[in-house]
């Protein structure tokens, strides 16, 4: 863990400052001007928000399946970077939302399923915080994370029949082609690239505090035991 | 194996009967939520018809919350619930009579709940009682049915009925949408009722598949 800490966290910091000055040298588009900017760091972080799921629910999976306490602490560090990852990719929705929709917040479709995502993160953090046995919490927190992952393709695609005003998605279109126009497109992708090392490097910057506090805590029973001992 | 999950069902549904706890809270508890409704929103005759799929379901939930939480609270109480999960059969099956028995008095809390809505808020959709009863037990099946697989997974924890609300409310959200959207399309709200039932039965079905097992991992010692 610690040796790609570092090229992780290099990497991420020069791709954000590569793509920051793409994103300020790209023309300011016809119709949204310079609002356009923010969906830079918006579009890229739904996408993270998303993958930062995939990879908690990967990892619960395997701790059910192979008891693998690595596993355990893979998704434990990942709840709270996918909930950073979702409320920045609210903020910025909404701050876009207020020029484009006139609104901040609309109880369109993917804003509904994006703060449900929220909301199950919370729900994740908040059931291992409290359990006072780590093995029962790490088991219950594992299997809300699979009911979760079940759960929010249900959620979308409930809340998509229900209301949609948000406009199609931007990598693929109904005919599953990339519309967007080259200038802004390289951007995006850097960007993209960069938030993927942000988020790989966050979790494991917060995998091994995860780690050592549960070291430290073994520790602690140990040094209590050998107390009562004396 | 459906014996062994038919008498759990019926031991906690007999305790509660005679002990009158869960029932009489939850029937309760639902009136008191409609007089709040009533106190908030002060509806008319024709607001109170298109307010109340929403009404029913929300009071629906906020029910099923009393009730769920205190599902493994008898054997809690007692420390049987070690005992309960050596009984000789597949975890799955003590999943499935906990459940039987809060689907039992869940659904006895919507069969009077529902003329007791109409009356209060002076609703006259009598003859459409029998649809809209089979769409609330149709959601009150998966609302149950992840309900006791939460409330197995909280039970353990500190201030668990909170926490059973927070991971509860998100998660039947799509139950929510679908439920409230076919009972306003039956009572002439708008809309189509079948491709909401299709939604209602996929929550249903996913879930009574899942939850058998998701219980088996949660108690595994």
């Amino acid at each position: 863990m610690k040796k790609i800490q570092r090229p992780l966290g290099i990497g991420a910091l020069v791709l954000l400052m590569i793509g920051m000055y793409l994103v300020i040298q790209a023309p300011a588009d016809f119709q949204q001007g310079n609002s356009v900017r923010i969906l830079f760091i918006h579009v890229p972080s739904a996408k993270m928000a998303l993958l930062t799921y995939i990879v908690l629910t990967i990892s619960s999976i395997m701790f059910l399946w192979k008891r693998n306490e690595t596993a355990d602490i893979i998704a434990d560090a990942a709840a709270p970077v996918g909930a950073a990852f979702t409320a920045v990719t609210l903020a910025t929705g909404s701050i876009w939302g207020k020029p484009m929709w006139g609104t901040w917040w609309a109880w369109d479709a993917r804003l509904t399923s994006m703060l449900v995502l929220l909301i199950i993160y919370m729900g994740l953090m908040a059931l291992r915080n409290a359990m006072d046995d780590p093995q029962k919490g790490a088991r219950a927190t594992a299997v809300l994370a699979i009911i979760g992952a079940v759960d929010l393709p249900i959620i979308h695609f409930s809340v998509t029949w229900w209301r949609t005003l948000h406009q199609p998605p931007s990598f693929q279109g109904s005919k599953g082609g990339i519309h967007i126009a080259g200038p802004l497109l390289t951007p995006l992708l850097v960007m993209a690239v960069a938030f993927i090392l942000l988020g790989a490097y966050l979790v494991t910057l917060k995998s091994r505090e995860v780690a050592a506090q549960r070291d430290l805590a073994a520790k602690d029973a140990d040094a209590a035991m050998e107390e009562l001992h004396d | 194996m459906l014996k062994a999950a038919y008498r759990i069902a019926w031991k906690d549904v007999m305790g509660d009967l005679r002990r009158r706890a869960t029932l009489s809270s939850m029937v309760f508890f639902a009136i008191s939520v409609l007089v709040v409704f009533q106190a908030a929103f002060e509806p008319d005759r024709l607001e109170a018809a298109r307010l109340l799929p929403g009404l029913l379901w929300t009071t629906l939930l906020f029910t099923s919350l009393v009730g769920l939480g205190r599902v493994f609270q008898a054997e809690e109480e007692d420390g049987a619930f070690e005992g309960l999960l050596m009984a000789a059969v597949p975890r799955g099956v003590v999943f499935f009579g906990k459940w039987w028995g809060n689907l039992f008095l869940t659904s006895l809390v919507v069969a009077i709940l529902l003329p007791l809505t109409l009356v209060l808020f002076n609703v006259d959709a009598w003859e459409k009682i029998p649809a809209i009863l089979g769409i609330l037990f149709l959601g009150t099946l998966g609302l149950t049915g992840l309900g006791v697989l939460l409330a197995a997974m909280t039970q353990a924890a500190r201030s668990r009925e909170t926490l059973l609300a927070l991971l509860l409310l998100p998660l039947v959200a799509p139950l929510l949408i679908a439920g409230v959207q076919a009972t306003g399309a039956v009572l002439g709200n708008g809309g189509e009722a079948g491709p909401w039932l299709r939604l209602l039965l996929i929550f249903d079905v996913v879930y009574l598949a899942l939850s058998p097992w998701a219980f088996g991992w949660l108690v595994e010692e």
